[in-house]
Parts: C-alpha cells; structure tokens; sequence
C-alpha cells in the first residue's frame, strides 16, 4: 500500500511531458512486434515457393532442399519466424535478389533520401496552409481569402505528377532557373559523408558549402511540388479547426477585456493545433509511400522507388524490407502525434 | 447629488439589415450606481451590452445615436482606444464563466494577459496582481487555483475567475450580461454579493442584465425595463417595485411574484390546489405508494481512480398522484438519482419498487415494457430534441412502446392531442426544434414524455434558463397537467419557488444522500436541517425587499 502510493506520488510529481512520454512509450514495443510478425506472415501467404521462385526451372532436388535448409525454411512456421526475428535484430533483412544489395544497405542509402523530401516538403506545407488559413479567416472576404477557397478547390484536383511536369517545363525547360530534375545532387560532386543521410544537413556538418547548395537546388522543384498538393487538404482542416474556435466564446471574451488581435490569434491557434497535429502525421506518413511518382519524375532514388521496383521484380526480401522500415517509420510518427496531443490539451488526463 | 456619469447612450439605434434591434436607447450609468436592465429574451439586452464596448456582432450596424465614454463617443475612436477602452474602462462579464475562458491556458495566466494587455508591466508582476485578485474574490488558495485550467474549476469557481478578469485592469465600468444564469441559488448570491461589492468599494458603474427581477430588487439602485429593443420603463427600484408605470413592467412584476400559495395539506383555500394525496409517507391501506426506491446507490469511478458516490443510500416513496420535488444543488446526485429511476443509468445496489413490481435491477429487454408507464422531460430541450426531426416524429416516436396506438391515424389524433395538452397550436406539428422558441421546446420536450400517457413522470429541472414570463406559464402548465391526468412525478430542481406551487412534499439531497424530507408547507415554514435553511436564503425574492423598503420608511 505504501509503496504503491509513493510510485503514484512520484509519477504525479513528474513534468506532465514526461509522463506523457513514459506512458506512451512502452506500447511501441508490442505495436512493432506485431508489425514484424504481420510481415512475415504476410510473406509466408504470397502465393508460390520463394525457394522455387529463387532458384527457377532448372533447380535440382537437392537444390532445392539446400536453400530450404539455409533459408530455414524447412521447419515449423514458429521456428521459421524465430530465424527471421533474430536475423532481424541483427539487422539482416536478407539480400535482395534484384539489386544483389543486402536490404538493410539499399533501405539506408534510399530511405534518407525520402524523408529528407518529405519532411522538407511538409514544412513547406505546414508555412504555406496553416499562415493563410488564419489570414483568411481572421480577415474573410479578403483576398486572400477569396484565393485560398479557389486553392484549396484545385489543389485536391491536381496531380502530383502533373504539377511536377508544368514546373519542370516552367522553370527548367522555359526558364532555365531550375537545376536538371535528376538525383538528389549535381553527379560532379560527391554526396557529403554519412551522418543523418539527409544531403542537405550532412553538407553543412561537412562544412561542404557547394555540395550543400547543389543538394538544396535539387530539393527546391520536388518540394515544391508536394507542398503545393498537399497544403490544400491541410489548409481546409486548418480553416475549419481555427475558425471554430475563433468564432467561440472565449475569443470573444478576449476581444471584450481588450486583449490585442496578435494574442488573441495566438490563443486560437493554440487551441485549434490538435486537429492540426493529427492531419500533419497523417500526410507525413501517407507522403512516404505518395511521393513515389514524384520521386520517380526527379529520378530521386527514394523509398517508394525501391519499393515498386520490388513489387514488379517479386523481390519479396526486398518488400519485406520496405513494409517493415514504412511501418516503423509510421509508427513514430503516430507516436510523436499521440504524445504532441496530449501535450497541447490539457484536458488529457495522464 | 448630481453623480458623474461615466458610461450612457444618447438615443442609440442598432440594427441587423433592415431590422431595428435596439431603437433610441437611452441608458446613462454614474459612479458607484447600480442599475439593472431587465427584459425577456430577445429584447436586446446583450446587444446593448455589446454596444456598450462597441463590439457589435457581425451583421449588426449602428443606425443612430452613440455610445459616450468620459465625454467620447465611442464611434470617434480608433481601433487602439477602442481595445483599450474594453476591459480596461468598461468590462464585461458574459454568462457561462467556463466557455468565456481559454480551456488550454492556466487561468492565472489569463487574467494576467488581460492585465498586461492594458498595463505595461512584468510577465510576474501581472501574474502577482492576478493572484492577488483572486484573493479579493474569494477564491481560496489561489496561489495553486492560478495553475488551474478552466475545466479543473467549479461553475462558480470560474465565475470568479471571469469577474477577476474583468477587474484587473480596474475599470470604471463593470457590464455583467445574465453573469449567474445558470449557477446555483447559493452560489448565484455569493458571486453576486461579491461582485456588487467590489464595485461599491471601488465606486464603480455597474450595469446588470438580468431577467431576473429577484436580483433586480436585491442588488439595483435604478431598473430599466426592455422589450423589443426599446426600454420601455426606467425607474428606481423601490418606485419600481411599488407599481411599475407601464403595463408590461406590472406583467412582467407580477409574473416574478408568482408563486401560489403553498400547497398546504389538504383543500386549502385555492381552488386551483393539486388534487389530494393519500398520505404517502405511512402505509395507508388503500393504496399502496406508486413508487418505492430503497437505499439506491449509484457510484461513479472518478478520475483519481477513487469512487465518486453520486447516489449514496436514498430512499424515497411517492405516492399515486403526488408529486415530490427533488431539491438540491448541482453535483448533489439528483439528476443521477432521477436517471437511475427511468433506468438511463443501472444502479449498483438497492431496489425500486414501482406499482408493486421490482424495476431497479431488471434486465434492460424486461423493463422495456415499463418504459410506456414511466417516462423522463429532459433537463435541456433543444439537446434532447433530434434536430432533424419535426415536431409531430418526436411526439410519436415513443408510440412505439404503445401497442394500443398502431395506425398512422391513431398516432397522428395522440399527437395532436399532446400538442392540445401543453398548450401548443397544432401548426408547429410540422416545425423543426429549431424553429420553437426555448418554452416551446420545453413543451415539445414534455408532449413527447407524455404521449405514452405515462403514469409517472421525471421532470428534469423544467423551468431552468427560462425567462419569467415563460416559467411562470410552463409550472402553470405543469400544474394543469398533474390535475388533468392525475400524474405521479418526481420534479428535479434547484429553483425553491417553483417548487411551492406544484409539489406535496420535497426531499433536499446533498452530496448524495437526502438530509431532509418533509410536506412542502413544513419544509418552507419549518425547515428542519441547516442546510434547507441555507437553500431558502439564498433565494432572492422580490418581497423582501419590498418589506425592507417598508420598514425603512415607517
């Protein structure tokens, strides 16, 4: 009893961040072992032999059996998943049979690749949505107002790769403003050394200048593109969200004591980001798999490249890969969202 | 004694398009006055408020006249004097404390805001001056209560919070637009006590939109009467209160004083007494009770993973015909208790015993068929209303439960007929809820809790948030019906005065148990526990006042 009752006083004592985090912690640890179990299953009920599949028409029986032994494959489907889990923690996803790469080094090399896109790009659409959608609404009947309904119309219409192809010719082609939409930097330079993946970040560590203003350049079209997709969908949640709440009751109420306009947006905004969180981790996780024809146009090498490129191949070591690391990624950013929201509504009990 | 004046209108008109809301008004407002603007819902009440800091709602429009601040008129001023005159020269307190405040900021931190909105001075320094506030307002503890978000708060706790708020940046005018509807009796007083006060002490204007008269005669020097967006009557209380000059300020008078006589045992003078009562309270041997609860409890888990005991060990019996009122304040179980008898909530133990039978712990698909014989009139109308339903489906929707009413026709003559009892016109069978006015939806409310022709019925707090006029017609209506249909009912209130009128005997609940159960005569001339007593006082009736004024002048 009074044991119980000093751990309770000592999680109450702690900053409400923290116990937010503490708490929501552990459960990423039975929420990836699920995923890596679905995985493998999932694996297992694709139709066909991989044993077959590796080792086409012309495999002896013995062969055969060979493979099965060293793939394991010729246990129960418990000791089976065993082998393929401690593989994993050693960090041998396999060889894929299309790149002759280990997985692990093909997802390393590309998947920095797509995050360094996407994350640009949803900043991109965070300053781009959430500033007009305020604007707009503070200030209706505006023009910016007026221009961000017609936005946000065409912006749920237009193709990714479309709006990739009309800024390519705009300002490669027409203009020549733009660098050439292949790679992720110029193929003179060699890519800064390995430390987040991120081009960008690892140049300016290297103290690399030019490589970073070539990695940036070639950020620049593919960002943009996405962005301008996305912050239409975010811009619509933003206006419904912010103008909720700014047309309650306790906006009013800060208007009546006197409170100046810039604090009483901010308080309005302060209470509409939970919606807001929720969507932005929603598109950065749909963004991973959706940037692919994006990714594809830039030649940029990414995630969702690897990943059609297994599909078609039937690179299954190569799939599995790939689900298991968009699942991971997925999960922490759900994991950032949950802990985000429960730190900005203090109405959340912990 | 000429005053100063600080805040007044000179024959200001608004309005929404080519709708005049508010028409010449002329209100003028002097240090350390007090005056009440009183006025039925939709008189303009709170847009004259709104006026008054020069916050017109969007589509409104000043058409004529204007505001005058300290020899300014308002309209004459830019935007950054317009901000500075709210809150920091003429405050404003709305109703409902806990949605005026920001639900994801530390309430310290928002007084402080408005503080530091108006003065320049240190992020501490503000949140020093805030704290040091809620001391004067009586909150306890306010060091830790500044930390508090608004939903860790009481209603009345966060009506202090919104008061602090509005004094802060001491103002010279104080605008409390209907600032207590819908708080308790008890608490309504405190805060009212101590708003008027603070005010007096500082000799500040204050203006209070009510439409309730009982604090008109408690706490106002002038009155002003609105209807239609004109003030129609402006008056001192006492010349007020001894005989209004116009013929809605004597309506509107009388209505406020309803209060028939007390029901007092059995034929007692009035004509219009409730049909009489076998004595429920003993075991009279024709009849046994209609209703029998016995040590009902109801727990709820808390947050602290405590229990909260919401219904603890009540017992209570209503006889055929008789109505009992359930008298307490909010959070002492008695909405709980009325849901557990209706079977909305499942009890955790004891049994209610209706027409001889068990209720309490029968299963749900059993007591279905006891759901015609006993029904409930939800607390907020418009809530429990289907908003996309007309008026006629939701009279008849509970017809289901009626084998004897099957075809349209029958449905259709029940609803009419329901529509005849609460006194609505057989029109509105075809409006939406959104279309009746707040009593309309009260009556609809209760229509639909009547078709089933139900023996007993739960009324829960009927006549709360309704203007005087109306609340006065819908105990009328309530009473007629009790004669009419001989209905047992159970009425869950806090408003004592309605209670006087319709029910034979009252039960007080507190912290969920009954401290106090009596004939409604003895608990209004005798009540026997402390707390009653505390209930009665805090009712702000009109005569006492009038008395007081009496004694004064001989």
């Amino acid at each position: 009893m009074g044991f119980s009752m000093t751990i309770s006083d000592t999680w109450h004592r702690l900053p409400r961040p923290v116990r937010i985090v503490l708490a929501r912690l552990p459960l990423l640890v039975p929420q990836m072992l699920g995923v890596i179990f679905v995985t493998f299953i999932l694996v297992r009920l694709l139709p066909g032999d991989p044993v077959l599949l590796m080792l086409g028409n012309m495999a002896t029986e013995e062969s055969i059996a060979t493979l099965r032994e060293q793939l394991g494959l010729d246990g129960s489907i418990w000791s089976q998943f065993l082998v393929y889990f401690q593989n994993l923690i050693q960090g041998d996803l396999g060889v894929s049979m299309f790149t002759s790469n280990p997985v692990i080094k093909d997802l390393l090399e590309r998947a920095p690749a797509t995050l360094e896109l996407i994350t640009y790009a949803m900043i991109l659409t965070l300053l781009i949505a959430v500033p007009t959608a305020i604007y707009a609404t503070v200030r209706p009947k505006s023009i910016v107002d007026r221009a961000s309904r017609v936005y946000g119309l065409a912006a749920g219409s237009l193709p990714d790769f479309w709006v990739a192809l009309l800024l390519i010719f705009i300002f490669f082609t027409t203009f020549g403003i733009a660098v050439a939409p292949f790679g992720r930097i110029d193929p003179m330079l060699s890519a800064p050394e390995f430390v987040t993946g991120f081009y960008t970040l690892d140049a300016l560590l290297a103290g690399d200048l030019q490589a970073f203003l070539s990695a940036g350049s070639r950020l620049l079209l593919p960002v943009i593109t996405l962005a301008i997709v996305n912050s239409g969908a975010l811009m619509k949640m933003t206006s419904s969200a912010f103008g909720e709440i700014w047309h309650s009751d306790f906006i009013q109420h800060q208007r009546a004591s006197g409170v100046p306009e810039r604090k009483i947006i901010r308080a309005a905004l302060r209470n509409s980001l939970p919606p807001l969180i929720t969507l932005t981790g929603f598109l950065f996780g749909f963004l991973l798999g959706a940037a692919v024809l994006v990714e594809t146009i830039f030649s940029w090498g990414g995630l969702g490249q690897y990943a059609v490129m297994a599909v078609i191949n039937s690179d299954y070591p190569a799939l599995q890969g790939f689900v298991l690391v968009a699942a991971a990624f997925i999960l922490i950013v759900y994991l950032i969202v949950d802990v985000l929201y429960e730190i900005v509504d203090p109405r959340i009990e912990v | 004694m000429s005053k100063k004046v600080l805040l007044e209108t000179r024959d200001l008109s608004v309005a929404f398009g080519d709708k005049l809301a508010l028409d010449r008004v002329n209100i003028a407002l002097a240090e350390n006055e007090v005056v009440g603007i009183v006025g039925e819902t939709g008189a303009g009440k709170s847009l004259l408020a709104r006026s008054l800091i020069g916050l017109l709602p969007p589509g409104a429009e000043r058409t004529n006249g204007d505001v005058w601040s300290d020899g300014r008129a308002l309209s004459t001023m830019s935007p950054a004097e317009l901000r500075n005159l709210r809150g920091g020269v003429v405050s404003l307190i709305g109703t409902n404390a806990k949605a005026l405040l920001d639900p994801v900021q530390p309430v310290g931190e928002q007084v402080a805001t408005v503080l530091r909105s108006h003065r320049r001075l240190s992020h501490r320094a503000a949140r020093q001056a805030a704290v040091k506030l809620f001391r004067q307002v009586g909150i306890t503890d306010p060091e830790s209560r500044a930390t508090a978000y608004p939903h860790q708060l009481s209603g009345g706790m966060a009506q202090r919070i919104v008061i602090a708020m509005a004094l802060v940046a001491g103002p010279k005018v104080v605008l409390a637009d209907d600032a207590t509807l819908g708080l308790d009796a008890t608490i309504q007083v405190q805060v009212l006590d101590l708003l008027v006060e603070r005010c007096r002490t500082e000799g500040l204007g204050t203006l209070i939109i009510t439409h309730d008269l009982g604090i008109v005669s408690q706490y106002c020097d002038r009155v002003a009467i609105m209807k239609g967006g004109q003030i129609v009557e402006q008056n001192d209380v006492s010349a007020f209160l001894a005989g209004p000059q116009t013929s809605y300020g004597q309506e509107l008078l009388k209505a406020a004083k309803v209060r028939p006589t007390l029901i007092k045992g059995d034929g007692d003078g009035d004509g219009e007494t409730l049909p009489k009562v076998g004595d429920g309270t003993r075991t009279g041997p024709k009849s046994s009770p209609l209703l029998q609860i016995r040590d009902m409890v109801k727990h709820f888990r808390g947050r602290d993973g405590g229990v909260v005991k919401a219904v603890d060990e009540i017992s209570i019996e209503i006889g055929r015909g008789e109505t009992l009122a359930l008298v307490g304040e909010s959070g002492s179980g008695k909405t709980t208790a009325g849901q557990c008898i209706v079977r909305l909530l499942d009890i955790n133990c004891g049994e209610i015993v209706f027409d001889g039978k068990e209720i309490g712990n029968l299963p749900a698909s059993e007591f279905r068929a006891m759901r015609k014989r006993i029904q409930m009139v939800f607390q907020e109308p418009y809530v429990a209303l289907n908003p996309r339903w007309r008026v006629e489906d939701l009279i008849s929707e509970p017809l289901s439960l009626d084998e004897t009413v099957r075809s349209a026709a029958d449905r259709r003559s029940r609803v009419l007929e329901m529509l005849e009892a609460v006194r609505l016109p057989k029109t509105l069978a075809k409006v939406f809820p959104h279309e009746l006015t707040a009593g309309e939806q009260k009556r609809v409310g209760m229509a639909r809790a009547l078709a089933t022709r139900p023996d007993f019925v739960v009324f829960d707090e009927p006549t709360t948030a309704l203007d005087i006029r109306v609340r006065a017609q819908i105990i009328d209506l309530i009473r007629t019906l009790q004669r009419e249909m001989g209905l047992s009912a159970l009425f869950i209130t806090h408003d004592l005065n309605s209670v006087r009128s319709l029910a034979h005997r009252v039960a007080v609940m507190r912290y969920g148990k009954i401290v106090e159960t009596g004939d409604t005569s003895t608990i209004f001339e005798r009540p026997g526990h402390d707390y009653t007593r505390m209930l009665l006082d805090a009712e702000l009736p009109i005569e006492r006042v009038a008395e007081k004024d009496l004694m004064g002048a001989i």
